[in-house]
């Protein structure tokens, strides 16, 4: 313990020195940027500005990458609540609830929790990295193909509890969506699936475009079908604060979202998007008010949005104690680390304690720099709303295009945006979620790249998924859970039709008298 | 009369006056763009990064690396082999660039692009790949790994940056020699490939020197052999697979490319900054530091050693044939 503390001693004398500080806020600046910035993520943002960082000392380097990264978490909320348009991917889920407090005028609260939550969330996450990266990233690798398929198969269970509509329906477009995800190359063969002659399409559909699509161009659409244009907000300084009850409702979920944004995080692959659904769904389950969720629950805001960002520290962990590229952001950074001639791998704590540590001080120091950022910037935002709509809805579209073609820099991504956008518009004009087909684009790739992986493993043997102790944990905990959600069938007898929505009007009338 | 001249005047305007517009152009006057069909953080990433550095100190001009990876890099190059032949936009392709054209024939499917829609500037490294296995596995040479997959046909497992990428292209091309048969799990790039051998999740992978060095002091990887004709300066004491009896070899080379039909003069300015790039000292620093050696080679050497290359890859991938689904 005093080794840490003396250790920790060591980070913030490097962290504190004028020149790494000002990186970290310069990285903490941009990466609020690129995450506010539809489209733009945190990797677009960090592989910019990669040749820039070749010129610092390497501990520079990195704390100013690392400051894109978790910035971009707390700027991606932004713009998921107020326009419902999604920053960057992991910031789907708060679109649901964190859109419709701002259409309930409570843009203001939304934001600072996201903020504080995100503030929350990447500091006590960092402690987790501090105390814990050693053992915890040895863990980390023992997740292979079949324990990725086990948890993926569980995100996949979350679905039902990520709506409040009907469940056929919900499944209906999470079937949509996983077809979707099919589009593209064959990982295991070799073969072109449903490319039509696009090669673009090869590399299947981004999460990026759809999400955009779905969710920001079909709100516009819908805005302006009304007959009556939506009031333009006038939000009071009083309401930007968030309530005591608003305080005390975000409390646990930002306390859950830390932990498992953390626990998700340090497992290889694109972790911090899987954090936010399972967050999300979390505080759906544990809540005592399940129906208020997509009616502007801040619960549904501060979890995924603290699991997001605690994410990210996660991802650092089997980065920084192994060496090991745990996802496409972490790989540049160690791209990063490599041209300065440091070798990552298990011996950098050791070799280089400066950089470790002062990496580690750094992100406390971020965090806070973020939080003093972000809160009156709460302010600023909220004004946007005071833009009347024929203003700002095709500045929003302007943004959105911009955002969605500077991912890849590809024209097909900005068509499939708009084809998105109104398939998003029908779908929600017949009462259908749109965010389970996120999810199952999101899940389709891996899903079926890790499965498959697996049985190439065990040359076909399905076995492989009982003979692995943290594949079938999670399998009977996936288990567990349908079978909670179907109990109420069973012991309070209620109507499965309704369940699924196929219950017919004297079914109900029925089950009311009872 | 009058007629006349408004005629003259405007077939000027319209047709001579834009061409003489764009020779007083100098190239470039606007951001380069080196596309990388790979994801951050690989091979031909690593590379293009300090090239693109350095050849902006050269060229006073802006060069911008974009990562347009898919479908094993088939996105990133079909996008190069097709965009305006002007010289802003080049391409940094690995060694993969002969293997997907072969992909293409073997699926009967219209090629992403052929290697004839592109021209080489420069070969910038060359990289013989190493065999590693875990550090914990039994096998500490190669001849016991090939006795052991000998008697347990297609059990001995290995990583690969995907299928038909590179990584497995030089495992086929060891296993052919050796005679034995591997089981192949293709991940999504080189960076998975190295987190799954690391995790115990497969026993062996080809791998770029550079980034298994590391695990390799920390003995959590053991080299077993290189594809290169010579011993890896890095790892004096790993044998190659010639010296060892196996008629295997292979790069991990990275090369630059432009689409054919790019004006003369601009491929001739290209191939000037690239031999001034490679020769900066801070880009020199920068590959030693990554390990990758530099084996700069310019456009008509390039091509020779393309086409000898190429033969070779694609005699591999016609040899791996078609990989049918299960039986």
């Amino acid at each position: 313990m005093l080794e840490t503390l003396q250790n920790l001693y060591l980070g913030f004398s490097v962290a504190l020195s004028p020149a790494a500080f000002l990186y970290a806020v310069v990285g903490c600046v941009i990466g609020t940027i690129v995450g506010v910035l539809p489209g733009i993520g945190p990797l677009a943002g960090i592989s910019l500005l990669l040749p820039a960082s070749f010129g610092m000392d390497a501990t520079s380097a990195i704390i100013l990458l690392a400051g894109i990264y978790y910035g971009a978490m707390y700027g991606g909320s932004t713009t998921s609540i107020l326009m419902r348009i999604p920053g960057e991917a992991a910031s789907v889920m708060t679109c649901i609830d964190g859109y419709e407090m701002t259409r309930k005028g409570r843009a203001g609260p939304a934001l600072a929790i996201a903020a504080v939550g995100s503030y929350i969330a990447g500091t006590v996450s960092v402690v987790g990295l501090m105390l814990l990266a050693p053992p915890l990233a040895a863990f980390a690798l023992r997740f292979g193909p079949p324990e990725y398929t086990a948890l993926l198969l569980l995100g996949l269970l979350v679905l039902a509890y990520m709506t409040g509509g009907s469940i056929s329906k919900s499944l209906a477009m999470a079937a949509l969506g996983l077809l979707l995800g099919m589009i593209g190359i064959d990982p295991m063969t070799g073969f072109f699936r449903f490319h039509y002659g696009i090669v673009e399409l090869g590399d299947g559909i981004g999460v990026v475009p759809v999400a955009v699509g779905l969710f920001g161009l079909s709100e516009i659409l819908l805005t302006a079908g009304q007959e009556t244009p939506p009031k333009v907000m006038q939000p009071r300084l009083a309401d930007l604060l968030p309530s005591r009850e608003e305080w005390r409702d975000s409390t646990w979920p930002i306390a859950r979202g830390t932990v498992l944004g953390f626990l998700i995080g340090i497992i290889p692959g694109s972790a911090h998007i899987i954090a936010s659904f399972v967050s999300y769904a979390v505080e759906r389950r544990v809540s005592k008010h399940p129906e208020r969720f997509g009616q502007g629950a801040i619960e549904g805001v501060a979890g995924p949005e603290s699991a997001n960002n605690s994410a990210t520290s996660g991802a650092f962990v089997p980065m920084l104690a192994l060496g090991v590229p745990s996802g496409p952001i972490p790989a540049v950074m160690l791209a990063a680390l490599m041209v300065h001639g440091i070798s990552p791998g298990p011996l950098l704590i050791q070799q280089q304690p400066e950089l470790f540590w002062g990496f580690i001080a750094s992100m406390y120091i971020g965090n806070v720099v973020l939080l003093i950022l972000n809160l009156p910037l709460v302010g600023l935002f909220v004004n946007i709303l005071r833009v009347p709509y024929p203003l700002l809805y095709p500045a929003i579209l302007v943004f959105c295009v911009l955002g969605v073609y500077a991912v890849n820099s590809s024209v097909v991504d900005v068509w499939i945006m708009i084809v998105m956008g109104a398939l998003g518009y029908l779908l929600r004009k017949f009462d259908f979620e749109t965010a389970p087909i996120v999810l199952g684009v999101v899940l389709a790739p891996m899903l079926e790249m890790s499965f498959r992986q697996s049985l190439a493993m065990s040359s076909g043997n399905y076995a492989i998924f009982i003979h692995r102790p943290i594949a079938v944990f999670m399998l009977g905990a996936g288990l567990f859970l349908v079978l909670l959600s179907l109990l109420p069938i069973f012991t309070r007898r209620v109507n499965w039709r309704r369940l699924l929505g196929l219950a017919t009007n004297s079914d109900l009338e029925k089950e009311d008298n009872r | 009369m009058n007629r006349l001249i408004i005629v003259t005047f405007s077939l000027y305007v319209f047709l001579v006056a834009p061409l003489h517009a764009r020779a007083q152009e100098a190239f470039p006057n606007r951001p380069i763009t080196i596309a990388v069909p790979f994801p951050p953080g690989g091979v031909a990433d690593l590379t293009a990064r300090p090239v693109a550095a350095a050849m902006e100190r050269v060229l006073k001009n802006p060069v911008i690396v974009v990562n347009k990876t898919g479908a094993a890099g088939a996105v990133g190059m079909s996008y190069v082999a097709n965009s305006k032949p002007d010289g802003y936009t080049l391409l940094m392709a690995l060694s993969s660039i002969s293997i997907i054209p072969e992909a293409d024939k073997l699926f009967d499917r219209q090629p992403a692009y052929t290697m004839d829609q592109l021209v080489p500037l420069a070969l910038i490294s060359a990289d013989p790949t190493v065999l590693v296995v875990r550090g914990d596995s039994p096998w500490k040479s190669v001849k016991e790994l090939v006795a052991d997959a000998k008697k347990r046909a297609g059990e001995i497992s290995y990583s690969s940056s995907g299928i038909y990428g590179t990584l497995h292209m030089a495992m086929e091309m060891f296993s052919h020699a050796a005679g034995i048969k591997l089981k192949h799990v293709p991940y999504g790039g080189a960076g998975p490939a190295l987190t799954a051998i690391l995790g115990g999740h497969v026993d062996a992978l080809a791998s770029g020197p550079a980034v298994v060095i590391p695990h390799i002091k920390a003995n959590k990887l053991r080299p077993l052999a290189g594809w290169g004709a010579k011993r890896v300066a890095s790892l004096p004491e790993v044998a190659t697979f010639k010296e060892l009896g196996y008629d295997a070899e292979f790069y991990i080379w990275a090369g630059m490319f432009a689409p054919r039909g790019t004006p003369e003069p601009v491929l001739k300015k290209l191939r000037d900054v690239i031999r001034q790039t490679v020769q900066e000292p801070d880009f020199k620093d920068a590959m030693t530091k990554l390990e990758t050696p530099i084996a700069y080679l310019d456009a008509p050497d390039f091509q020779k050693f393309w086409d000898k290359d190429a033969k070779m890859l694609t005699d591999a991938v016609k040899r791996i044939g078609r990989i049918e689904e299960k039986k």
